[in-house]
Protein backbone atom coordinates (compact mmCIF):
# COMPACT_ATOMS: atom_id res chain seq x y z
CA UNK A 1 0.00 0.00 0.00
CA UNK A 2 1.10 3.47 -0.53
CA UNK A 3 0.02 6.59 1.12
CA UNK A 4 0.43 10.09 -0.44
CA UNK A 5 -0.89 12.88 2.44
CA UNK A 6 -4.08 12.20 3.31
CA UNK A 7 -4.90 9.34 0.84
CA UNK A 8 -3.84 5.48 1.42
CA UNK A 9 -3.79 3.50 -2.48
CA UNK A 10 -4.47 -0.05 -1.52
CA UNK A 11 -3.67 -2.99 -3.98
CA UNK A 12 -6.88 -4.96 -4.47
CA UNK A 13 -6.31 -8.32 -6.41
CA UNK A 14 -8.73 -8.28 -9.02
CA UNK A 15 -10.50 -11.30 -8.04
CA UNK A 16 -10.66 -9.82 -4.95
CA UNK A 17 -13.04 -6.91 -6.25
CA UNK A 18 -16.73 -6.39 -5.49
CA UNK A 19 -18.96 -7.81 -7.76
CA UNK A 20 -20.33 -5.00 -10.28
CA UNK A 21 -16.57 -3.02 -10.15
CA UNK A 22 -16.05 -2.97 -13.81
CA UNK A 23 -20.19 -1.54 -14.50
CA UNK A 24 -19.57 1.39 -11.65
CA UNK A 25 -19.79 4.92 -13.39
CA UNK A 26 -16.45 6.20 -14.81
CA UNK A 27 -14.60 9.55 -13.36
CA UNK A 28 -14.51 11.94 -15.65
CA UNK A 29 -11.06 13.40 -15.92
CA UNK A 30 -10.35 16.73 -14.64
CA UNK A 31 -9.67 19.72 -16.96
CA UNK A 32 -5.75 18.74 -17.00
CA UNK A 33 -6.76 15.28 -18.86
CA UNK A 34 -5.94 13.75 -15.06
CA UNK A 35 -7.92 11.13 -12.32
CA UNK A 36 -8.56 13.44 -9.55
CA UNK A 37 -8.04 11.11 -6.38
CA UNK A 38 -9.12 13.43 -4.24
CA UNK A 39 -8.90 17.30 -4.20
CA UNK A 40 -8.27 20.07 -1.34
CA UNK A 41 -11.20 21.61 -1.13
CA UNK A 42 -9.33 24.58 0.78
CA UNK A 43 -6.04 24.78 -1.55
CA UNK A 44 -7.25 22.95 -4.53
CA UNK A 45 -4.40 20.81 -4.61
CA UNK A 46 -4.98 17.66 -5.95
CA UNK A 47 -3.95 13.57 -5.64
CA UNK A 48 -3.98 13.00 -9.28
CA UNK A 49 -3.00 10.32 -11.76
CA UNK A 50 -1.57 10.90 -14.93
CA UNK A 51 -1.72 8.65 -18.10
CA UNK A 52 -3.57 5.77 -18.96
CA UNK A 53 -6.24 3.92 -16.53
CA UNK A 54 -9.71 4.25 -15.33
CA UNK A 55 -11.00 5.54 -11.52
CA UNK A 56 -14.85 4.18 -10.95
CA UNK A 57 -16.34 5.22 -7.61
CA UNK A 58 -19.27 3.54 -5.29
CA UNK A 59 -22.17 6.00 -5.49
CA UNK A 60 -23.05 7.77 -2.28
CA UNK A 61 -21.06 10.22 0.24
CA UNK A 62 -18.99 7.47 1.79
CA UNK A 63 -18.81 5.20 -1.59
CA UNK A 64 -15.13 3.43 -2.65
CA UNK A 65 -12.89 4.28 -5.26
CA UNK A 66 -11.65 1.97 -7.69
CA UNK A 67 -8.51 2.98 -9.38
CA UNK A 68 -7.36 0.27 -12.72
CA UNK A 69 -4.12 1.17 -13.80
CA UNK A 70 -3.09 -1.36 -16.70
CA UNK A 71 0.25 0.05 -17.26
CA UNK A 72 0.97 1.10 -14.11
CA UNK A 73 1.39 4.88 -13.61
CA UNK A 74 2.27 7.65 -11.22
CA UNK A 75 0.11 9.31 -8.44
CA UNK A 76 1.19 13.11 -8.00
CA UNK A 77 0.28 16.04 -5.99
CA UNK A 78 1.10 19.73 -5.74
CA UNK A 79 2.85 19.22 -1.82
CA UNK A 80 4.08 15.54 -1.91
CA UNK A 81 6.63 13.70 -4.33
CA UNK A 82 4.99 11.39 -6.73
CA UNK A 83 4.94 7.71 -5.84
CA UNK A 84 5.11 5.31 -9.08
CA UNK A 85 2.60 2.41 -9.11
CA UNK A 86 2.67 -0.87 -10.56
CA UNK A 87 -0.01 -1.86 -13.16
CA UNK A 88 -3.41 -3.54 -11.42
CA UNK A 89 -6.42 -2.36 -9.17
CA UNK A 90 -6.44 -0.05 -6.24
CA UNK A 91 -8.90 0.78 -3.29
CA UNK A 92 -8.12 4.30 -3.03
CA UNK A 93 -9.25 5.56 0.76
CA UNK A 94 -9.48 9.12 1.83
CA UNK A 95 -8.09 9.93 5.40
CA UNK A 96 -11.02 10.49 7.85
CA UNK A 97 -11.28 12.41 11.72
CA UNK A 98 -13.03 11.09 14.50
CA UNK A 99 -15.42 13.57 15.83
CA UNK A 100 -17.95 12.52 18.49
CA UNK A 101 -20.93 11.07 17.13
CA UNK A 102 -20.02 11.47 13.35
CA UNK A 103 -16.84 11.27 11.61
CA UNK A 104 -15.32 13.63 8.88
CA UNK A 105 -13.34 13.59 5.91
CA UNK A 106 -9.67 15.11 6.41
CA UNK A 107 -8.85 18.30 4.10
CA UNK A 108 -5.02 18.00 2.81
CA UNK B 1 -36.45 15.93 -17.74
CA UNK B 2 -33.54 17.71 -20.56
CA UNK B 3 -30.56 19.13 -19.24
CA UNK B 4 -32.07 22.58 -20.31
CA UNK B 5 -34.53 22.35 -18.16
CA UNK B 6 -31.80 21.02 -15.30
CA UNK B 7 -29.89 23.86 -15.67
CA UNK B 8 -32.55 26.46 -15.75
CA UNK B 9 -33.69 24.98 -12.38
CA UNK B 10 -30.00 25.56 -11.18
CA UNK B 11 -30.07 29.01 -12.02
CA UNK B 12 -33.95 29.46 -10.10
CA UNK B 13 -32.00 27.97 -7.37
CA UNK B 14 -29.34 30.15 -7.66
CA UNK B 15 -30.95 33.25 -7.85
CA UNK B 16 -33.10 32.47 -4.50
CA UNK B 17 -29.96 31.96 -2.78
CA UNK B 18 -29.22 35.17 -2.92
CA UNK B 19 -32.18 36.06 -2.21
CA UNK B 20 -32.26 33.91 1.20
CA UNK B 21 -28.78 35.03 2.45
CA UNK B 22 -29.60 39.05 1.28
CA UNK B 23 -28.30 41.03 5.03
CA UNK B 24 -28.70 44.90 4.90
CA UNK B 25 -31.40 47.73 4.72
CA UNK B 26 -34.74 46.45 3.17
CA UNK B 27 -35.18 48.38 -0.14
CA UNK B 28 -38.48 49.65 1.69
CA UNK B 29 -39.66 51.59 -1.79
CA UNK B 30 -39.56 48.39 -3.41
CA UNK B 31 -40.98 46.55 -0.27
CA UNK B 32 -43.91 48.86 -0.28
CA UNK B 33 -45.07 48.71 -3.82
CA UNK B 34 -44.75 45.07 -3.63
CA UNK B 35 -47.07 44.33 -0.90
CA UNK B 36 -49.54 46.59 -2.58
CA UNK B 37 -49.30 44.51 -5.57
CA UNK B 38 -50.33 41.18 -3.49
CA UNK B 39 -53.14 43.02 -2.17
CA UNK B 40 -54.07 43.84 -5.31
CA UNK B 41 -53.09 40.76 -6.49
CA UNK B 42 -55.63 38.86 -3.71
CA UNK B 43 -58.60 41.39 -4.46
CA UNK B 44 -57.95 43.32 -1.40
CA UNK B 45 -58.02 47.24 -0.55
CA UNK B 46 -54.45 48.92 0.00
CA UNK B 47 -53.42 48.08 3.52
CA UNK B 48 -53.89 51.69 5.92
CA UNK B 49 -50.40 51.46 7.40
CA UNK B 50 -47.26 50.19 6.25
CA UNK B 51 -45.14 49.73 10.02
CA UNK B 52 -41.70 49.07 9.71
CA UNK B 53 -39.67 47.23 12.33
CA UNK B 54 -36.24 46.75 13.02
CA UNK B 55 -36.28 42.53 13.54
CA UNK B 56 -38.95 39.67 13.21
CA UNK B 57 -38.81 40.00 17.56
CA UNK B 58 -39.90 43.26 17.25
CA UNK B 59 -42.76 42.56 14.65
CA UNK B 60 -43.68 39.74 16.45
CA UNK B 61 -43.96 41.82 19.76
CA UNK B 62 -46.16 44.97 17.53
CA UNK B 63 -48.44 41.27 16.46
CA UNK B 64 -48.88 40.65 20.00
CA UNK B 65 -50.32 44.40 20.76
CA UNK B 66 -52.35 44.01 17.78
CA UNK B 67 -53.96 40.91 18.92
CA UNK B 68 -54.45 41.63 22.32
CA UNK B 69 -51.82 39.85 24.01
CA UNK B 70 -49.91 42.44 25.37
CA UNK B 71 -50.31 41.95 29.32
CA UNK B 72 -47.64 39.76 29.54
CA UNK B 73 -44.97 40.50 27.12
CA UNK B 74 -41.94 42.20 28.56
CA UNK B 75 -42.68 45.52 29.46
CA UNK B 76 -39.35 47.13 27.76
CA UNK B 77 -40.78 45.63 24.59
CA UNK B 78 -44.14 46.03 24.81
CA UNK B 79 -43.63 49.81 24.92
CA UNK B 80 -41.02 49.76 22.23
CA UNK B 81 -43.75 48.17 19.74
CA UNK B 82 -46.23 50.64 20.75
CA UNK B 83 -44.14 53.33 20.31
CA UNK B 84 -43.12 52.23 16.84
CA UNK B 85 -47.04 51.15 15.99
CA UNK B 86 -48.15 55.13 17.34
CA UNK B 87 -45.22 56.16 15.10
CA UNK B 88 -46.60 54.98 11.97
CA UNK B 89 -49.86 56.03 12.95
CA UNK B 90 -51.61 52.83 13.98
CA UNK B 91 -53.12 52.10 17.72
CA UNK B 92 -51.45 49.70 19.85
CA UNK B 93 -54.86 47.85 20.42
CA UNK B 94 -56.35 44.44 19.95
CA UNK B 95 -58.13 44.53 16.61
CA UNK B 96 -56.38 47.77 15.90
CA UNK B 97 -55.03 46.15 12.36
CA UNK B 98 -58.09 43.44 11.36
CA UNK B 99 -57.92 40.68 10.56
CA UNK B 100 -55.11 38.35 8.76
CA UNK B 101 -55.25 37.87 5.50
CA UNK B 102 -51.84 36.02 4.61
CA UNK B 103 -54.31 33.01 3.72
CA UNK B 104 -55.31 35.48 0.43
CA UNK B 105 -52.23 37.18 -0.06
CA UNK B 106 -49.55 34.14 0.18
CA UNK B 107 -51.08 30.72 0.65
CA UNK B 108 -54.35 30.64 -1.62
CA UNK B 109 -51.77 32.53 -4.89
CA UNK B 110 -48.83 29.95 -3.93
CA UNK B 111 -51.65 26.44 -3.50
CA UNK B 112 -52.55 28.00 -7.48
CA UNK B 113 -49.48 28.74 -8.97
CA UNK B 114 -48.34 25.39 -7.88
CA UNK B 115 -51.31 23.36 -8.90
CA UNK B 116 -51.41 25.17 -12.10
CA UNK B 117 -47.08 23.67 -12.39
CA UNK B 118 -48.40 20.32 -11.79
CA UNK B 119 -50.66 20.55 -14.02
CA UNK B 120 -48.26 21.54 -16.82
CA UNK B 121 -45.27 19.71 -16.21
CA UNK B 122 -47.12 16.68 -14.85
CA UNK B 123 -46.34 14.98 -11.38
CA UNK B 124 -42.91 14.01 -11.95
CA UNK B 125 -41.53 17.08 -14.20
CA UNK B 126 -42.91 19.10 -11.15
CA UNK B 127 -41.12 17.03 -8.76
CA UNK B 128 -38.24 17.58 -10.59
CA UNK B 129 -38.72 21.34 -10.70
CA UNK B 130 -38.74 20.89 -6.63
CA UNK B 131 -35.73 18.92 -6.36
CA UNK B 132 -33.33 20.99 -8.06
CA UNK B 133 -35.01 24.33 -7.95
CA UNK B 134 -36.40 24.60 -4.27
CA UNK B 135 -35.27 21.72 -2.15
CA UNK B 136 -31.21 22.69 -2.30
CA UNK B 137 -33.06 25.73 -0.58
CA UNK B 138 -35.42 24.35 1.92
CA UNK B 139 -33.52 22.74 4.75
CA UNK B 140 -31.07 25.37 5.55
CA UNK B 141 -33.58 28.07 5.22
CA UNK B 142 -35.91 26.41 7.22
CA UNK B 143 -33.55 25.61 9.71
CA UNK B 144 -32.40 29.29 10.13
CA UNK B 145 -36.39 30.46 9.89
CA UNK B 146 -36.72 27.84 12.77
CA UNK B 147 -34.11 29.44 14.81
CA UNK B 148 -35.32 33.10 14.41
CA UNK B 149 -38.67 31.74 15.74
CA UNK B 150 -36.96 30.51 19.00
CA UNK B 151 -35.27 33.09 19.65
CA UNK B 152 -38.40 35.12 19.15
CA UNK B 153 -39.84 32.86 21.44
CA UNK B 154 -37.65 33.02 24.04
CA UNK B 155 -37.54 36.39 23.95
CA UNK B 156 -41.28 37.38 24.36
CA UNK B 157 -42.74 34.39 26.19
CA UNK B 158 -41.51 35.00 29.75
CA UNK B 159 -43.79 31.34 30.51
CA UNK B 160 -43.96 28.43 29.05
CA UNK B 161 -48.42 29.01 28.90
CA UNK B 162 -46.89 31.87 26.66
CA UNK B 163 -45.16 30.44 24.13
CA UNK B 164 -48.31 29.14 22.03
CA UNK B 165 -49.30 32.34 21.62
CA UNK B 166 -45.74 33.43 20.64
CA UNK B 167 -45.91 30.76 18.08
CA UNK B 168 -49.43 31.37 16.51
CA UNK B 169 -48.41 35.06 15.93
CA UNK B 170 -45.07 33.82 14.21
CA UNK B 171 -47.53 31.58 11.78
CA UNK B 172 -49.14 34.56 10.60
CA UNK B 173 -46.19 35.98 9.04
CA UNK B 174 -45.54 35.41 5.59
CA UNK B 175 -41.32 34.64 5.64
CA UNK B 176 -40.03 37.02 2.95
CA UNK B 177 -36.60 36.39 1.92
CA UNK B 178 -36.93 33.26 3.40
CA UNK B 179 -40.04 32.14 1.37
CA UNK B 180 -36.67 31.75 -1.26
CA UNK B 181 -37.13 28.16 -1.56
CA UNK B 182 -40.73 27.88 -2.74
CA UNK B 183 -40.57 31.11 -4.38
CA UNK B 184 -37.79 29.29 -6.74
CA UNK B 185 -39.81 26.61 -7.46
CA UNK B 186 -42.50 29.08 -8.98
CA UNK B 187 -39.98 31.49 -10.33
CA UNK B 188 -42.22 32.15 -13.59
CA UNK B 189 -44.96 33.22 -11.78
CA UNK B 190 -42.96 34.78 -9.11
CA UNK B 191 -41.46 37.24 -12.16
CA UNK B 192 -44.60 38.77 -14.01
CA UNK B 193 -47.54 35.70 -12.16
CA UNK B 194 -50.06 36.19 -9.37
CA UNK B 195 -46.77 35.70 -7.23
CA UNK B 196 -45.19 38.61 -8.05
CA UNK B 197 -46.06 41.02 -5.06
CA UNK B 198 -45.40 38.88 -2.88
CA UNK B 199 -42.11 38.04 -4.64
CA UNK B 200 -41.27 41.50 -5.12
CA UNK B 201 -41.50 42.08 -0.90
CA UNK B 202 -39.28 38.74 -0.85
CA UNK B 203 -36.54 40.37 -2.66
CA UNK B 204 -36.93 43.54 -0.36
CA UNK B 205 -37.23 42.51 2.92
CA UNK B 206 -37.73 40.10 5.96
CA UNK B 207 -40.88 38.69 7.91
CA UNK B 208 -43.94 40.66 7.36
CA UNK B 209 -47.54 40.04 8.77
CA UNK B 210 -50.67 40.87 6.90
CA UNK B 211 -53.77 42.32 8.13
CA UNK B 212 -56.94 43.94 6.51
CA UNK B 213 -55.68 47.25 7.26
CA UNK B 214 -52.37 47.24 8.31
CA UNK B 215 -48.53 44.94 7.63
CA UNK B 216 -46.18 45.04 9.55
CA UNK B 217 -42.42 44.40 8.13
CA UNK B 218 -39.18 43.37 8.91
CA UNK B 219 -35.83 44.58 8.36
CA UNK B 220 -33.37 42.08 7.15
CA UNK B 221 -30.35 40.55 9.34
CA UNK B 222 -26.84 43.31 9.54
CA UNK B 223 -25.17 40.08 10.08
CA UNK B 224 -25.40 36.85 8.95
CA UNK B 225 -22.69 33.79 9.28
CA UNK B 226 -22.64 30.58 8.39
CA UNK B 227 -20.38 27.46 7.88
CA UNK B 228 -20.30 24.99 5.11
CA UNK B 229 -22.63 23.01 6.35
CA UNK B 230 -25.45 26.18 6.04
CA UNK B 231 -25.32 25.90 9.77
CA UNK B 232 -25.14 29.60 12.14
CA UNK B 233 -21.66 29.55 13.21
CA UNK B 234 -19.50 32.51 14.16
CA UNK B 235 -16.79 32.54 16.56
CA UNK B 236 -16.42 36.37 17.59
CA UNK B 237 -19.56 38.11 17.68
CA UNK B 238 -23.72 37.53 16.74
CA UNK B 239 -23.98 34.56 14.03
CA UNK B 240 -27.78 36.57 13.36
CA UNK B 241 -27.54 40.00 14.20
CA UNK B 242 -31.03 42.74 13.03
CA UNK B 243 -30.14 46.16 13.05
CA UNK B 244 -32.43 46.90 16.37
CA UNK B 245 -30.32 44.90 18.21
CA UNK B 246 -31.85 41.15 18.53
CA UNK B 247 -29.01 38.70 17.93
CA UNK B 248 -28.65 35.15 17.99
CA UNK B 249 -25.27 33.29 19.02
CA UNK B 250 -24.09 30.09 17.46
CA UNK B 251 -21.17 28.09 17.12
CA UNK B 252 -21.42 25.26 14.19
CA UNK B 253 -25.20 25.54 14.73
CA UNK B 254 -24.84 25.35 18.13
CA UNK B 255 -26.78 28.18 19.90
CA UNK B 256 -24.75 29.85 22.80
CA UNK B 257 -24.69 32.46 24.91
CA UNK B 258 -23.45 35.36 23.88
CA UNK B 259 -21.12 35.74 27.17
CA UNK B 260 -19.52 32.66 26.55
CA UNK B 261 -18.34 33.71 23.01
CA UNK B 262 -16.65 36.58 24.69
CA UNK B 263 -14.26 34.73 26.69
CA UNK B 264 -13.50 32.29 23.69
CA UNK B 265 -10.17 34.50 23.34
CA UNK B 266 -8.92 34.34 27.01
CA UNK B 267 -9.21 30.51 27.19
CA UNK B 268 -7.06 29.05 29.20
CA UNK B 269 -6.64 24.93 29.66
CA UNK B 270 -7.70 25.42 33.33
CA UNK B 271 -10.78 26.69 32.27
CA UNK B 272 -11.47 24.24 29.40
CA UNK B 273 -10.60 21.68 32.02
CA UNK B 274 -13.15 23.24 34.73
CA UNK B 275 -15.66 23.70 31.65
CA UNK B 276 -18.50 21.22 33.02
CA UNK B 277 -20.71 21.68 30.30
CA UNK B 278 -19.56 18.74 27.72
CA UNK B 279 -20.86 20.56 24.40
CA UNK B 280 -19.73 23.95 25.51
CA UNK B 281 -16.42 22.07 26.50
CA UNK B 282 -16.24 20.50 22.96
CA UNK B 283 -16.35 24.38 21.51
CA UNK B 284 -13.88 25.63 23.29
CA UNK B 285 -11.30 23.00 22.67
CA UNK B 286 -12.12 23.44 19.19
CA UNK B 287 -11.59 26.94 19.32
CA UNK B 288 -8.53 26.83 21.44
CA UNK B 289 -7.03 24.24 19.17
CA UNK B 290 -6.51 20.46 20.15
CA UNK B 291 -2.63 20.66 19.26
CA UNK B 292 -1.94 23.99 21.72
CA UNK B 293 -4.14 22.75 24.21
CA UNK B 294 -2.01 19.64 24.34
CA UNK B 295 1.24 21.63 24.17
CA UNK B 296 -0.23 24.05 26.76
CA UNK B 297 -1.86 21.22 29.48
CA UNK B 298 1.12 19.56 29.55
CA UNK B 299 -0.94 16.18 28.05
CA UNK B 300 1.25 12.90 27.83
CA UNK B 301 1.81 11.06 24.95
CA UNK B 302 0.54 7.52 25.64
CA UNK B 303 1.93 5.93 22.72
CA UNK B 304 4.75 6.07 20.10
CA UNK B 305 5.61 4.10 17.06
CA UNK B 306 7.06 4.91 13.46
CA UNK B 307 3.59 5.91 12.39
CA UNK B 308 3.39 8.45 14.73
CA UNK B 309 2.84 9.82 18.58
CA UNK B 310 -0.71 8.95 20.11
CA UNK B 311 -1.83 11.46 22.54
CA UNK B 312 -4.95 11.39 25.23
CA UNK B 313 -6.82 13.96 27.16
CA UNK B 314 -8.99 13.09 30.08
CA UNK B 315 -12.12 14.89 30.63
CA UNK B 316 -14.51 14.67 33.56
CA UNK B 317 -17.84 13.61 32.38
CA UNK B 318 -17.16 12.80 28.57
CA UNK B 319 -14.90 10.90 26.42
CA UNK B 320 -11.53 11.16 26.16
CA UNK B 321 -9.83 13.52 23.53
CA UNK B 322 -7.34 11.18 21.60
CA UNK B 323 -5.07 11.89 18.91
CA UNK B 324 -2.46 10.71 16.41
CA UNK B 325 0.18 12.90 15.66
CA UNK B 326 1.35 12.44 12.05
CA UNK B 327 4.05 13.62 10.37
CA UNK B 328 4.26 14.58 6.66
CA UNK B 329 6.87 12.42 5.18
CA UNK B 330 7.73 15.19 2.26
CA UNK B 331 9.46 18.16 3.74
CA UNK B 332 7.86 21.69 3.23
CA UNK B 333 9.85 23.97 1.24
CA UNK B 334 11.46 25.53 4.09
CA UNK B 335 12.92 21.54 4.70
CA UNK B 336 10.74 21.04 7.95
CA UNK B 337 8.52 18.74 8.24
CA UNK B 338 4.61 19.32 8.59
CA UNK B 339 3.00 17.99 11.31
CA UNK B 340 -0.77 17.39 12.05
CA UNK B 341 -3.22 15.93 14.11
CA UNK B 342 -5.87 13.62 13.99
CA UNK B 343 -8.84 12.86 16.19
CA UNK B 344 -9.28 9.17 16.59
CA UNK B 345 -12.18 7.31 18.64
CA UNK B 346 -11.08 6.74 22.39
CA UNK B 347 -10.79 2.94 22.20
CA UNK B 348 -7.48 3.09 20.47
CA UNK B 349 -4.18 2.53 21.98
CA UNK B 350 -1.98 2.67 19.97
CA UNK B 351 -0.13 4.79 17.40
CA UNK B 352 -0.35 2.57 14.46
CA UNK B 353 -3.90 1.64 15.70
CA UNK B 354 -4.71 5.57 15.58
CA UNK B 355 -3.46 6.09 11.53
CA UNK B 356 -4.55 2.94 10.50
CA UNK B 357 -8.21 3.74 11.80
CA UNK B 358 -8.00 7.39 9.66
CA UNK B 359 -7.72 5.28 6.50
CA UNK B 360 -10.05 2.64 7.50
CA UNK B 361 -7.91 -0.40 8.48
CA UNK B 362 -6.56 -2.87 10.63
CA UNK B 363 -3.36 -1.95 12.53
CA UNK B 364 -1.74 -5.08 11.33
CA UNK B 365 -2.64 -4.45 7.50
CA UNK B 366 -1.39 -0.76 7.92
CA UNK B 367 1.79 -0.96 6.34
CA UNK B 368 2.64 1.65 3.66
CA UNK B 369 5.91 0.76 1.49
CA UNK B 370 6.36 4.12 0.40
CA UNK B 371 4.95 7.44 1.97
CA UNK B 372 5.10 11.00 0.69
Amino acid sequence: MYRQGDVLIVPVAAEALPPGTDALPRQPRDGRGRLVLALGEVTGHAHAVVGPGTLVREPGPFGVSYLHLPDGGRVVHEEHAAIPLPKGWYRVVRQREYTPGAVRVVAD
Amino acid sequence: MSGGHALADEDRAARWRTVAAATGPADREAAEAGIRRAYAQAGLAAPERIVWAGSPLAATAAVLLLTGKEEWLPRELAERAAGTLRAAGVEPVAGGAGASVREAVRTQPWARARQRLHDDLGPAGWAGRWALAAAPLWEVTRALTERVRTGVTEALAPARDQETAVRLALLDAVLGQHDAPWLAAVTDEAESGPLAGVAAVARAAGWWWPYERVVIVAERPVELHRDEAGRLDRGDGPALAFPDGFALYAWRGMPVPAAFLEQLDELTPERIREEENAELRRVMLEHYGYERYLQESGAQPVHRDETGVLWRIALDGDEPVVMVEVVNSTPEPDGTHRTYWLRVPPRVRTAREGVAWTFGVDADAYHPERET
